[in-house]
């Protein structure tokens, strides 16, 4: 029912929260907009991902062993949303974290 | 065509989302030193999660869908990977806070000196816009 890459994508996007409520506090998971933001890119990553495991081309093969063996759609691994999940998640995060200082006093979203 | 596979894939995403640049108003390119300052770790943390998972095994790479120019064992695609989804994730999320900017200019010219600014000055002038 799962192998280790189904266990880090879990833990990954679970880490990242952990670190936006303990340390970064950004605020960024309360907004709308960086929710709207990881559903556009959900909805890219079906394409994108359902290209690169595609059976007839793979580009990116999986143990079977590392995996739940649940792909959805196509041949994506659902393990691969939890890792997208964590990538960008982090990204968006820094990236406010970093955002110039007048913006982030005004609480703006600069 | 097939050792480029991997590539072209990832420069559709960066074709797909370079509008949101040069026409949506998002100034994530345009900042160059907080990308690379936000990117960094980020690429580092991926990669060294890349690095144990190829060795445990988890995944790996077609090498006839891959140039075979490598970084530390890795594929420089699956570097890139870690470069471009991030930006694309930027970019969007920049352009959904331009939003009321770009209904603004749709009603036509706007009077706020925000948006009389043009889109290529200094990264300070961002700070300023749409309050």
């Amino acid at each position: 029912m799962g192998g280790e890459y189904t266990v880090a994508a879990i833990a990954a996007p679970l880490a990242v929260v952990a670190l936006e409520l303990w340390v970064l506090r950004t605020g960024l998971l309360r907004s709308a907009r960086y929710w709207l933001t990881m559903a556009i890119a959900f909805a890219f990553q079906v394409p994108v991902d359902g290209w690169l495991t595609r059976p007839d081309a793979t580009v990116v093969h999986y143990d079977d062993a590392a995996i739940s063996g649940l792909r959805v759609p196509w041949h994506i691994p659902v393990e691969d949303y939890g890792f997208g999940f964590a990538l960008m998640t982090l990204t968006l995060l820094l990236w406010l974290k970093l955002r110039p200082a007048r913006a982030a006093e005004r609480g703006a979203d600069d | 065509m097939d050792p480029l596979r991997y590539l072209l894939i990832l420069l559709a995403c960066l074709a797909v989302t370079l509008p949101l640049e040069l026409l949506l108003g998002a100034r994530v390119y345009r900042r160059p030193r907080r990308l690379l300052a936000a990117l960094a770790p980020v690429v580092a943390l991926f990669v060294l999660w890349d690095l144990a998972a190829v060795a445990r095994g988890h995944w790996w790479f077609d090498p006839r869908y891959t140039t075979g120019v490598r970084l530390l064992g890795l594929p420089v695609e699956e570097w890139l990977f870690f470069v471009v989804v991030p930006l694309c994730a930027l970019l969007t999320y920049e352009v959904l806070g331009r939003t009321r900017h770009l209904l603004r200019l749709g009603r036509g010219p706007s009077t706020t000196e925000s948006d009389k600014k043009g889109p290529f000055l200094s990264p300070q002038a961002g700070g300023g816009r749409g309050r």
